[in-house]
């Protein structure tokens, strides 16, 4: 059994690295069930032990990938306190948000062998609960995009501006009109609460959404 | 029965939102599945009844089919709305059930198989024991029994803590647990059917049980597995699941080893199988299993890919295997069970597409690894991760034909043996520094030229030099990133090697980029 602490950075890159991983899937899942891309692109993948839809388009994916790549430096060092996937309208309005708030213990340990495989569980039961969510939101109108805003504390966006983790992928403070949703009803689906990291997952929606 | 059961249900489905499948729901109020599958369907006829909120259900529906001549016996999961379709198209329905209700309508049968899988995983020991296939001769061996002679399949059962070979998924899913054995089909089928599905032969497996794993829930899973394999071709396409006549090896030991229930044993394979069966008796259940199953989910694995991305509207095949591999693979706790019962569903697809698909295995070997990566456990995170990042450049090398890989530059990497995953990328160029030989290089050279509309247009492309290292590093930077643009100007493939080489190129530009602002502070 070894204690390991957020000083030993090997461990927070484990952590960072199992988020990441899982967000990417959740986000590919959440464009699959809310239909913000044609089924067409999405194949039969496998992600803990259950098949999850996974886009094969080369130019989403590597967006996705390295939009995670730009969070997994935040989330390491626990200063992303939530990362938002919002799915706007052909007016760039918000339509809905699906917000996966993240927070690591300050002092994280792994004092169990079956940690990961708890962790895993968990990360299982919200892919579950993501894919059976369209019974409680209404659907969405046609020709919507999406894009990922990440909350973070502090103010560590002006350590991401200065550092560019991915060349020619700059983020960027967002606009005002991309983060105020009128109306908002809020629809939680999911916790977790495990040793090295609480997340909670819940669905904001414009009231009307057409 | 009392009607409490109605209240439970309701608040599953209403209240939290869940997928409730008859399997889940026979293990969380500690019933038999026919008792769930009835309270299911009470449930349902009184909820439409009350008309009120929308309900989703699907079913299982199994009987023969017959397409192109050939009869085969199909178990498959549908959708509500293809129920009445479904069961038209067949020439003989044996049995329908409720499978699940629950409120969203599903897009894909995924989380069908996602809610059972916990359920299942927690009562491991016990999954079967309100199943209704039930087999009086299936006796997990004792700890130390001593295995059968003539075992010319010996190998050492694989470490459950070990991992992950390719094929595997999960971080203890390598130990071997056989499923139960000698089905009593005429029995379980009576049940179900008014017409006797044909006798399974398969013989009468010992479960091994030194790992401990649980035997008896092969058969939950099977049906699972086959059923989910069903559902997929059943989703996508209206091509009848067909167990043909090939028999695979692998699939021997599945088919025979796993009871069946009516809805997930196809009878026609079943004749087939006696060879096979009595082949597998002599040898090592489990090893066997392990051995043939192995290759096969790697085959299987490997035209997955492919499969799916043949086409959706290839059902049978290309969906059963697309969910019989994972299914395979991912029961950490009965890896060889679903195998072995998945296979024998789906030993006739596996084996169409496998074949079909053999000559696309190599080219997706690559994409199939890559894929796989995701899916690797957390617990070799760190290393994989780590080996992953370093092997990145450390592989390019190897992918470069002309390029010699280097032994210093090894050394410095401190590279563990290379796996034989194989990132798929786009590399453009490796550049091993530290060799000393004559070596070819892909390099950004400009051409100047007029085009026909008697514009002056500048191409950039990357093209083989040959150079050794006594020459100087190819500049990565290309100062003169823009090019000569005439008004009608861009050349695609003039903007393709410009995005390629903007990243670096942008080092040395001298254009300001916003981000300018910021890092003056």
């Amino acid at each position: 059994m070894t204690t390991l602490t957020r000083q030993d950075l090997n461990f927070g890159q484990v952590v960072a690295d199992i988020l990441c991983e899982f967000l990417e899937v959740a986000i590919h899942l959440i464009l699959y069930v809310r239909e913000v891309y044609p089924s067409g692109i999405f194949q039969k993948k496998k992600k803990y032990n259950v098949p999850v839809q996974m886009s094969c388009h080369p130019e989403l994916n590597q967006y996705i990938q390295d939009t995670l790549q730009c969070v997994k430096p935040l989330i390491e060092k626990n200063d992303a306190e939530k990362v938002a996937v919002v799915i706007m309208d052909k007016e760039h309005h918000p339509v809905e948000r699906f917000v996966f708030e993240i927070s690591q213990p300050p002092l994280l340990s792994i004092s169990s062998d079956t940690l990961l495989s708890h962790v895993e569980q968990l990360l299982r039961a919200f892919i579950l609960k993501i894919s059976v969510c369209d019974a409680v939101l209404n659907s969405n109108p046609p020709g919507c995009s999406f894009t990922v805003l990440v909350h973070t504390r502090e103010a560590a966006t002006r350590n991401m501006e200065k550092v560019q983790v991915i060349k020619d992928f700059p983020w960027i403070v967002a606009d005002e009109q991309e983060v105020h949703m009128p109306e908002p009803r809020l629809i939680p689906l999911k916790t977790m609460t495990s040793e090295i990291v609480k997340m909670q997952l819940y669905v904001e929606e414009r009231a009307q959404k057409t | 029965m009392d009607e409490l059961y109605l209240d439970n249900i309701d608040e599953y489905v209403n209240d939290h939102n869940k997928i409730v499948t008859y399997k889940w729901l026979s293990l969380t109020l500690g019933v038999h599945v026919n008792t769930a599958k009835q309270m299911l369907f009470h449930y349902l006829d009184h909820k439409r009844k009350e008309s009120s909120a929308p309900l989703h259900a699907t079913y299982l529906v199994t009987g023969k089919w017959v397409e192109n001549g050939n009869t085969s016996h199909k178990v498959t999961v549908v959708r509500e709305e293809q129920l009445e379709d479904v069961k038209s198209k067949m020439s003989l329905t044996v049995s329908v059930h409720v499978y699940s209700v629950q409120k969203a309508s599903l897009k894909d049968s995924g989380p069908l198989y996602s809610v059972d899988y916990d359920a299942v995983k927690d009562n491991l020991n016990s999954c079967s024991r309100y199943s209704a296939i039930k087999c009086a001769d299936a006796v997990p061996f004792a700890p130390g029994d001593v295995r059968p002679a003539g075992d010319s399949l010996q190998f050492p059962p694989p470490d459950p803590n070990q991992i992950k070979a390719p094929s595997f998924n999960g971080p203890s899913n390598q130990t071997a647990s056989k499923p139960p054995t000698k089905p009593q089909p005429k029995g379980i089928m009576g049940m179900f059917a008014s017409k006797a599905a044909p006798k399974k032969q398969e013989p009468a497996k010992e479960i091994k049980v030194e790992q401990k794993e649980d035997t008896t829930t092969a058969d939950v899973f099977k049906s699972k597995s086959a059923s989910k394999s069903s559902t997929m071709s059943n989703f996508f396409g209206s091509q009848a699941t067909k167990r043909t006549e090939k028999t695979v090896k692998e699939e021997e030991t599945s088919s025979s080893s796993v009871k069946d229930k009516s809805e997930s044993s196809p009878p026609a394979k079943k004749v087939k199988e006696t060879p096979n069966e009595e082949k597998v008796k002599e040898t090592q259940p489990k090893e066997v299993k392990v051995k043939e199953t192995q290759p096969k989910e790697e085959k299987v694995k490997e035209t997955q890919p492919k499969e799916a991305k043949v086409k959706e509207t290839q059902p049978k095949e290309v969906k059963v295997k697309e969910t019989q591999p994972k299914e395979v693979k991912v029961k950490e706790t009965q890896p060889k069970e679903e195998k072995v019962k998945e296979t024998q569903p789906k030993e006739a697809k596996v084996k169409v597409t496998k074949e079909a698909k053999v000559k696309e295995a190599k080219p997706n070997a690559r994409s199939k690894s890559k894929r796989k990566e995701p899916s690797d456990s957390e617990e070799d995170k760190m290393e994989t991760k780590k080996r992953r990042r370093i092997k990145k450049p450390q592989s390019d090398s190897s992918d470069d034909d002309d390029v010699i890989p280097d032994s210093p530059k090894q050394q410095e990497m401190r590279k563990p043996p290379p796996t034989p995953e194989r990132l798929l990328k786009e590399k453009i160029v490796s550049q091993p520094n530290e060799c000393k030989r004559r070596k070819r290089r892909r390099v950004m050279k400009s051409h100047t030229f007029m085009d026909e509309e008697g514009c002056i247009v500048t191409e950039k492309g990357y093209e083989s030099e040959s150079y050794s290292d006594s020459e100087d590093h190819v500049p990565s930077a290309k100062a003169s990133n823009v090019p000569a643009r005439a008004a009608p100007g861009k050349r695609e493939d003039e903007k393709k090697t410009k995005k390629k080489i903007s990243p670096p190129a942008n080092k040395g530009t001298k254009q300001a980029s916003i981000m300018g602002f910021f890092q003056k502070k």
